[in-house]
């Protein structure tokens, strides 16, 4: 892979690692959706453990376009570089989610409230011995679980380290993955126990999880397209270095009043500094300066322009929940 | 969420999951939710039937074809006797829906679209309707032009007009056809010494309606089914035989 322009060298060793990771988990997931698929019968929990595989597909397929099409540099078309075209990915992904997850989540609650009973019968995959298709069901489920649950391990701490929001997505996708296959398990387990209603009990709770799955990752991908201020990767506060960048200009002596606003690009962050310079000696030398002393904090400060400005205009304090 | 956590309660749910498909394994899985198989052992299996020659036949009221033969074998296998029910199949189908029957049988193929009410077993036979010709003439490089006498009414005359370049003929019982090329159901053709031109028009997969979800009345059934489906030819022919 080439050497990417936004990246220092050890971050560019782990995101190695990252794509490799997940051509692995777009591989695996390929083949537990034909297993799956293969052994769906009439199980509702089957169903949705099967959509649920399907959609864990587009976390990685998103990081791998997005580690492939940040690499390349804005041009005269699009001035501004391609890091939308993640968020656009995954909002897209995060509206099949959340309509999905409704539609499952319908039809097994009315399911259950036909008090419909799931038929499961015999298979014969192997030759002439006919097995009942619940067993096969069940190997299936295995298999589309414990590998993520290694996966979603492996994953988290590369998205740490790389900032990296979809990667962090996809470590919880395949936490979501395996806890659906569990309780597709359980389902199926109730169903060759005669519980009837197990299978679409399980169904309903996947459900539950993959609309909210959807609703979380429709919220952050809309944030994202709105510019809202960076987050930490996990999404739990803001992320601190706006005001870091504001702190280290408000420091220099030729500074009165400075604001920076940022905005994400994928996993690099871009935006404005506003400075009211106490003099104009030299002004355009000390943006210089300053911005690239800025620009060498953090690796994932990637674009920076320092407008100087009479007067700073602040934006007002967000409401609640904004 | 972190890591640690979460492979923490992956551990023993997994273990839970794989000790109850142990247990499972041991004691009969999987069961009725409402106990269909235990009640028709050793009792009577309610059979729901609609005449479809040759799988079923009421001639004189009296249930009889291949389909009657394997329930009523079947029901003796699990000791018990068989109380028939005649009727439509929506009639049949509705009666199953609310375990009123434990079985429909009726000439039933796997692309019925009883599926939401009824749990359907596999296919025990399969049948297809080809064109044929007597035996005494070759077979045909093509049908195309040629004049095929098929049963009126059938699905097969309409995929002999719509879908092949031959002259539908329709009549009335193809079986009395001679020295003419037919569309008749593939078993047949050694019975009434015709020669496949291999052209087929279409194929059945036949099966058996059983309650929904009732698993292990279903999978005892399709036992039954995958252990005797070697009989229906001779099931066949002497159900053709007693016409």
């Amino acid at each position: 892979m080439a050497e990417h322009h936004e990246m220092p060298p050890d971050k560019h060793q782990k995101l190695v690692k990252a794509v490799r990771l997940e051509w692995i988990s777009i591989l695996y997931l390929l083949s537990a959706i034909v297993l799956l698929y293969f052994t769906l019968g009439s199980s509702q929990a089957m169903k949705a453990a099967w959509v649920e595989d399907i959609l864990g597909l587009t976390p990685p397929i998103a990081f791998l376009v997005a580690s492939r099409v940040r690499n390349r540099k804005p041009n005269d078309r699009f001035p501004y570089g391609y890091h939308r075209a993640t968020a656009i990915a995954y909002l897209c992904a995060a509206v099949a989610l959340l309509a999905l997850g409704a539609f499952i989540l319908y039809d097994s609650v009315s399911k259950l409230l036909k008090f419909e009973h799931a038929p499961i019968d015999l298979v014969k995959p192997f030759g002439d011995r006919p097995i009942w298709l619940g067993w096969l069901m069940l190997a299936a489920l295995a298999y589309s679980a414990v590998p993520q649950v290694f996966l979603g391990r492996l994953k988290q701490p590369l998205a740490r380290e790389l900032n990296d929001k979809v990667l962090y997505a996809d470590s919880e996708m395949n936490r979501a993955d395996w806890m659906t296959a569990g309780a597709a398990m359980l389902g199926v387990v109730g169903i060759g126990f005669g519980l009837w209603w197990a299978d679409s009990v399980a169904a309903s709770v996947i459900s539950v999880d993959i609309v909210r799955d959807g609703w979380k990752n429709l919220r952050v991908a809309v944030d994202d397209l709105m510019d809202k201020e960076p987050t930490v990767v996990d999404d739990s506060r803001a992320d601190p270095l706006p005001l870091w960048v504001k702190n280290e200009l408000m420091l220099m002596d030729w500074v009165k009043d400075a604001e920076v606003r940022l905005r994400e690009g994928g996993h690099v962050f871009l935006g404005e500094a506003f400075v009211v310079p106490v003099d104009n000696e030299d002004l355009v030398g000390r943006i210089d300066r300053a911005n690239q002393h800025l620009l060498d904090l953090d690796w994932r400060l990637h674009e920076l322009v320092i407008t100087p400005v009479p007067e700073i205009q602040r934006p007002e304090p967000a409401g609640e929940g904004g | 969420m972190n890591p640690t956590r979460s492979s923490r309660r992956a551990g023993p749910l997994l273990a839970a999951v794989a000790l109850l498909a142990v247990l499972a394994a041991g004691c009969g899985i999987p069961r009725d939710p409402e106990s269909t198989l235990d009640r028709v052992r050793g009792g009577t299996l309610r059979a729901g039937i609609t005449a479809s020659e040759p799988w079923t036949t009421l001639e004189g009221g009296r249930p009889g074809g291949v389909e009657v033969e394997l329930v009523e074998r079947f029901a003796t296998e699990l000791g018990a006797g068989v109380e028939w029910v005649d009727g439509s199949e929506a009639d049949l189908m509705a009666a199953l829906e609310v375990r009123e029957l434990d079985l429909v049988v009726g000439g039933l193929t796997a692309d019925t679209p009883w599926q939401a009410k009824a749990a359907i077993t596999r296919s025990y036979a399969t049948t297809r309707v080809v064109v044929a010709v007597p035996s005494s003439q070759p077979a045909p490089d093509d049908i195309a032009g040629l004049r095929v006498a098929v049963e009126a009414g059938t699905d097969a005359a309409g995929i002999l007009e719509d879908k092949t370049d031959a002259i539908p003929v329709r009549v009335a019982d193809v079986t009395q056809v001679r020295g003419s090329a037919v569309a008749i159901e593939e078993w047949l053709l050694a019975d009434l010494d015709l020669r496949d031109t291999g052209v087929h028009l279409s194929k059945s997969k036949h099966v058996m309606a059983t309650p929904m979800g009732e698993n292990a009345f279903l999978v005892r059934l399709e036992r039954f089914l995958i252990a005797n489906q070697g009989e229906v030819p001779a099931l066949l022919d002497k159900a053709e035989a007693g016409r």
